[in-house]
């Protein structure tokens, strides 16, 4: 069975406004057509009771109590429900099929500003450790939002250092990583500066009002042997992204990041202006670049949040407002289609507030992903 | 004769609908056999017969009242902290509350009106100078009167035992720890579907009072609350009713409608045998959950959405639903490998191990969070089922089921919250001259 009906996908791309030329013979067959089966893993919810699956990171390496290939994944809501109060990082082992909890952490840490509620900005290091963002609320609505902070676990799941500045605010998307063993360099969107209270509202829109304060920062980390990262420096790269509060799904800002092929632009998603962005010369720039140049925008996209790259270098592009992960071609902005990875009719459209996670399978012949409907890790796979 | 054709067709839509899931093909199979003959001992073979809703259960009986009684329309049921360290006093309670139900399940009074409101246990007169100060219970009516010229209306009062009353915050303050049965266990958390409040959970004591009129069942359980004064005080409380037709719930389905037999256990699946300790024996176990719906949610489902999820058609009156294909998306060509089965085709396999008797409850309205995207916030309705099961042994009971419903439930687990409730032994019924649970504590 093939996932796209090409002819209903060329009918779209033509429906779409930018007259974008259908991918030639030449080209890499688009990933998702390739994917045709999908199942659920493992539920995601440990014995704290923590709900709300959104980070989806494989372990590149053995480390403590995580093998390379472990999934790891934070949970963004505590037992209550309420959302920005979630403390675990589990982890489920492919080979096991089991799900553990590597991580948990008190609701209240001193160095953390506003409590914990463990967001989509994860990553694991080479040397083992595990970096996580923290975007904390106390009452599950954008009203107690606190600034948070990232926290460095070692590979046994202790809290061993946690970073909070004026850069930090909110650390929110998935984290796009450069490893060097010694040293690391991590970018992650801030979606957190001066949200304004929900009840303040754009008379046009009707929704919270959006302020364009959203950032990409680059950090740079130093790794001595057998001690937690420090970071060496740190530069805002993007900034002026849309970022709001709101009711139901608490915050919106820049979501997605991942590194291109080139080693040196960065893809990042602007959720509010619903569009995929390039960051030139992210690794190496002293300033920002704004809000960068604009990939891909509209068509497909509905609110893109996480963002990878498919071994045929395509984007993955996972949509906030319905179950849907879109493909497109970083270097011309062609959208191929999306595959409806969850097409729960309790929301609509069908999937809406469902996705956020994915990581691509180390064997490449699928990717990993979360559905918050469900609090499930599934695969999506050949 | 076109009641029955209605009725034959809206069968096979049943048989046809749980056939999706699974588990379809045993389900199907059991709607056939399940309309053979039922077995004599079957705890629920009153429950079709009409009753006067005036009339006087009894009291005094091989087991308590409120378990194999046909369902009275209306519960109210109240879960106690012990507060007393004193083992005796709570022996007193147990006589008092024995008592005074047995009067109200009568139509009387909870005391005797002549001799002044009279507690289990009676006050400690403050020592020194406060000694005028020392409260005088007899000078309160022995009954607040509001049912006073009703009947009986078919009242019941349970009482159960929590884990409280035998080990508490790792005390025994009564002398009971060692003889806890093993069956009354520490409940699991059922993650999926499990946001209990603590301020609505668990519970040293329980009294299930139901009745054919609401304000006999709450005039019960005030009246013991009054008595229970110095010794034990109300930790959580819940109404429930059961519509005075039929006993839809309130997402608008009904199994025992629909599914004959789905609520027809063996009198052993109920009762407590030789397993167990003695003073547990013709008793049983009942685990009470308060599970909130997100009706505002699920009314904006399709009909479609809403059998499927349930695996039985709403109601033969309700025309098809026409959305049929908006279920399974159009835009989705990837074989999924997760078969959801239907809520019945999960629950059907463990219809037999447990004697069902619940209501649905309606508390207003008050801010929530659903657990589930889009992640509405707001004020909604705060109502649902006070879900409420007997048996012989919650691990082979109540637990198994519910663990396969936090597992697979997963249509359903999006519209419902588990939010409070407990499990408490039941022990038996006693007669004229005993008082409930005595066993327990007069056991050598």
């Amino acid at each position: 069975m093939k996932i796209f009906n090409v002819r209903t996908f060329l009918l779209l791309t033509a429906l779409l406004a930018e007259a974008i030329p259908s991918f030639g013979a030449d080209q890499a067959k688009p990933f998702l057509e390739t994917i045709h089966h999908r199942r659920t893993l493992v539920s995601t919810i440990p014995d704290s009771g923590d709900l709300n699956p959104y980070a989806v990171v494989v372990a590149p390496v053995s480390a403590g109590r995580i093998q390379k290939g472990d999934v790891l994944i934070t949970n963004f809501n505590g037992l209550t429900n309420l959302q920005g109060t979630g403390t675990t990082i589990v982890d489920y082992s492919p080979v096991t099929k089991q799900l553990t909890t590597f991580a948990h952490v008190p609701q209240h840490l001193p160095q953390c500003p506003g409590g914990i509620g463990l967001s989509t900005a994860l990553t694991m290091l080479k040397s083992g450790w595990v970096i996580v963002g923290s975007a904390p609320s106390t009452d599950g609505t954008t009203r107690t939002l606190g600034a948070g902070c990232l926290l460095v676990f070692d590979s046994n799941g202790q809290l061993a250092t946690t970073w909070a500045n004026d850069n930090i605010r909110c650390p929110w998307g998935n984290v796009a990583l450069i490893d060097n063993g010694s040293s690391a360099t991590l970018f992650v969107s801030m979606a957190g500066f001066d949200v304004p209270p929900l009840q303040v509202r754009d008379p046009v829109t009707g929704y919270p009002v959006t302020v364009n304060k959203g950032t990409v920062l680059r950090i740079n980390l130093s790794i001595p042997e057998g001690k937690p990262p420090v970071i060496t420096d740190q530069t805002v790269v993007a900034n002026g992204f849309g970022q709001r509060a709101d009711r139901d799904v608490f915050l919106v800002g820049p979501t997605g990041l991942v590194m291109a092929a080139d080693g040196t632009t960065l893809y990042a998603s602007d959720a509010l202006g619903n569009q995929v962005v390039a960051i030139s010369e992210a690794t190496a720039r002293k300033d920002s670049a704004g809000t960068g140049r604009t990939v891909s925008k509209d068509g497909l996209l509905r609110r893109p949040l996480t963002i990878a790259m498919a071994p045929n270098g395509n984007l993955l592009v996972l949509n906030a407002k319905n179950g849907q992960v879109v493909e497109l071609n970083p270097l011309t902005g062609e959208q191929f289609g999306a595959q409806w990875i969850d097409n729960n009719p309790a929301q609509s459209p069908p999937g809406n507030g469902d996705l956020f996670g994915l990581a691509i399978k180390p064997d490449g012949r699928g990717f990993y992903y979360v559905q918050d409907d469900v609090n499930s890790l599934l695969e999506a796979t050949q | 004769m076109n009641w029955l054709r209605n009725h034959q067709q809206y069968l096979v839509r049943c048989i046809a609908l749980l056939a999706l899931g699974p588990l379809g093909s045993s389900a199907a199979g059991f709607v056939a056999s399940a309309q053979s003959a039922p077995a004599k001992d079957v705890v629920t073979s009153n429950w079709g017969k009409p009753l006067d809703p005036n009339q006087v259960e009894p009291f005094w009986a091989e087991h308590q009242g409120g378990i194999e009684t046909k369902p009275q329309h209306f519960t109210y049921f109240a879960a106690f902290d012990l507060t007393t360290k004193n083992r005796e006093e709570v022996i007193k309670l147990l006589k008092a509350w024995t008592a005074a139900s047995a009067r109200m399940s009568e139509g009387q009074t909870a005391q005797p009106l002549e001799s002044g409101l009279q507690l289990a246990v009676a006050p400690v007169a403050p020592k020194g100078g406060d000694a005028e100060d020392a409260p005088d219970p007899g000078s309160r009516a022995a009954d607040t009167g509001e049912v006073l010229g009703m009947p009986a209306s078919r009242l019941t009062v349970t009482f159960g035992f929590g884990a409280g009353l035998f080990i508490k915050d790792g005390k025994d303050r009564y002398g009971l720890a060692a003889r806890r049965p093993e069956a009354l266990v520490d409940m699991p958390n059922f993650g999926s579907i499990d946001q209990m409040v603590p301020e609505h959970t668990g519970g040293d004591l329980a009294i299930q009072a139901s009745a054919e009129d609401p304000q006999v069942a709450f005039h019960a359980v005030r009246q013991l609350a009054r008595i229970a004064e110095g010794v034990a005080q109300i930790r959580w409380v819940q109404t429930g009713y059961r519509p005075t037709a039929g006993d839809r719930h309130l997402l608008g389905f009904s199994a025992e409608e629909k599914i004959p037999g789905m609520n027809a256990p063996q009198s052993q699946a109920v009762w407590a045998g030789k397993e167990g300790p003695d003073w547990m024996r013709g008793g049983s176990y009942v685990v009470v959950r308060r599970i909130r719906f997100a009706l505002e949610h699920w009314d904006q489902m399709p009909q479609t959405y809403q059998e499927a999820a349930l695996g039985e058609m709403k109601h033969p009156n309700m025309p098809e639903d026409h959305s049929q294909t908006k279920v399974k998306s159009s835009l989705d060509n990837v074989v999924t490998e997760d078969s959801t089965p239907p809520h019945l085709a999960i629950v059907i396999p463990g219809r037999d191990a447990m004697l069902r008797r619940s209501y649905s409850y309606n508390d207003g309205v008050n801010f929530t969070t659903e657990r589930w995207p889009p992640w509405r916030q707001g004020l909604e309705y705060d109502a649902g089922m006070f879900f409420i099961c007997f048996q012989r042994d919650p691990r082979t009971g109540f637990i198994p089921v519910f663990r396969e419903l936090a597992n697979h439930d997963s249509r359903l687990n999006q519209f419902w919250t588990h939010v409070g409730g407990g499990l408490f032994a039941i022990p038996p019924g006693a007669k004229q001259g005993e008082y409930i649970g005595q066993a327990l504590f007069e056991a050598r």
